[in-house]
């Protein structure tokens, strides 16, 4: 069984790479994504506010393996029928809109509440003090709202880490889908799914205590609750 | 205007969100000389990866053979089974090479070549202890079968019910671990899958298959190349090449590498 699982492990770690640098970079797009759209359900421009509602109810009510599909067939398709000769969408970019695209609207969601938590005497203090509103946002908001959303957003980037195995049903090579072709392979179903198990936990381990890190450092000049 | 301003107005935010939700780069197709096949890449011994990840197995031999008689260079791609005719529909390969059963449900979405290969169902039962496994010679036997497989439709359309008696499994090991018990006389299912599954282990040491390899009907139409229905022309190219492959030998040797018997009858 060592043998075995020692002749597999190159593969497995090579999706567990994909895995990582696919999370990683929906995280990122979708904190971006997701604080823009934050911003927008919060703006005083109507028509922003409804944008930003109907991205955030429509993906947040959707099942995110649709989104999966409908961006990697469906891209293909669109994209086919609009340049007019055939357009490949690769599994890696269509997984990573799709996933930056859910993460985005659970984000916005986590953003807005964490901004709409920082008292309004603090930004009133801080335009009091003399700085313009852009100034009062990035310096005194910004870092509040931060502190009060790291827990939820720290959840979320949880279950994006294990939302990339959906992406395996388009052919992706990430972790789970090296552990179907190593039980594909050898017939050894437990034995590959508990080292892919194991895997996951190794990597979902690090991301707590780097959130944790992160909530340490936010947390500066707070007195525990 | 700064930054900031720029991000506060309403007209960039909406701008931002419509571009980041076509966030995909997409990559132009190549040059369309070659062909495309998909496989699983999860399914062996039929097609699946070695340890260095590269696709192996009788299915990615045969596909190997074809690509040579049509004289095209083939790129074979492992899909996921869940995404596989979806992407042969939007045309992210031209072919299914992955034993793929003719259903008349798949029939509706994609077009297939003449049979590849047999899906073939057998008998397995002690050595020597059964020679005719017609409903007559099994008259008094007990028979293991799955509950819902379709050789448990065959087995009551022969009438083996009514000379033998019919045992029937939810699992693939029941009746495995019945047959080595005594339970029960004789099993039929799949034959590839007891080679592989069955008779390979230690236990089953003194258990063979009997009888002939079983197929047609109820048990299926065997498996076929997926292609997409408005491709014509390569299903024809296929089967020509599929008759090549089986007429100079071909076939059978690639087949001699994995299995003691026959895959197409």
């Amino acid at each position: 069984m060592w043998a075995t699982i020692e002749a597999s492990l190159p593969q497995l770690l090579r999706g567990a790479a994909t895995t990582l640098v696919l999370a990683g970079a929906s995280v990122v797009a979708g904190t971006l994504l997701g604080l823009v759209v934050a911003l927008a359900k919060l703006s005083a421009s109507g028509v922003a506010r409804s944008v930003a509602d109907v991205y955030t109810t429509v993906v947040r009510g959707v099942p995110d393996l649709l989104v999966i599909f409908v961006i990697y067939f469906g891209g293909t398709v669109t994209l086919t029928a609009v340049v007019g000769r055939y357009v490949e969408v690769n599994p890696f970019m269509a997984g990573t809109a799709a996933l930056s695209i859910v993460f985005g609207a659970y984000a916005a969601e986590i953003f807005r509440g964490g901004i709409m938590a920082v008292p309004r005497g603090q930004v009133d203090a801080a335009r009091a003090l003399g700085l313009p509103p852009r100034a009062a946002f990035l310096a005194v908001t910004l870092p509040q709202a931060w502190r009060l959303a790291l827990p939820a957003f720290g959840n979320q980037s949880l279950i994006l880490l294990k939302q990339t195995s959906l992406v395996s049903v388009v052919g992706l090579e990430e972790l789970m889908r090296k552990g179907v072709i190593a039980v594909g392979a050898t017939n050894q179903p437990f034995t590959f799914y508990a080292v892919v198990g194991v895997i996951y936990l190794v990597l979902t381990g690090v991301l707590t205590l780097v959130l944790h890190a992160f909530e340490i450092r936010a947390a500066r000049g707070y007195a525990r609750a | 205007m700064s930054i900031f301003g720029l991000l506060m107005r309403p007209r960039f935010v909406v701008a931002c969100a419509i571009a980041a939700s076509t966030l995909a780069i997409f990559l132009p197709a190549a040059a369309q000389e070659r062909l495309r096949v998909a496989t699983e890449g999860a399914y062996a011994p039929w097609n699946y990866k070695d340890a260095s990840g590269a696709l192996i197995g009788w299915d990615i031999d045969i596909t190997n053979a074809l690509c040579a008689k049509m004289k095209v260079q083939c790129e074979i791609v492992a899909q996921e089974w869940d995404g596989i005719i979806p992407g042969l529909l939007v045309k992210k390969y031209d072919m299914i090479i992955a034993g793929m059963s003719m259903t008349p449900k798949r029939r509706e979405q994609v077009e297939f070549t003449k049979k590849y290969k047999d899906v073939v169902s057998r008998f397995v039962a002690k050595k020597g202890s059964i020679t005719d496994t017609s409903p007559a010679g099994m008259k008094g036997k007990r028979i293991g079968v799955q509950r819902g497989a379709s050789q448990r439709t065959w087995l009551e359309s022969s009438g083996y019910d009514k000379t033998a008696t019919l045992v029937f499994y939810d699992s693939v090991q029941g009746p495995e671990l019945d047959l080595v018990a005594g339970r029960i006389d004789a099993m039929v299912g799949n034959e590839v899958s007891y080679y592989i599954g069955f008779l390979k282990r230690p236990e089953a040491k003194d258990f063979d298959f009997v009888g002939p390899q079983l197929t047609g009907g109820v048990l299926g139409d065997g498996a076929g190349i997926a292609i997409r229905k408005d491709d014509p022309a390569l299903r024809d190219r296929l089967n020509k090449a599929i008759d090549e492959i089986v007429a100079d030998g071909s076939y059978d040797t690639i087949t001699k590498k994995y299995f003691p018997f026959k895959v197409m009858l």
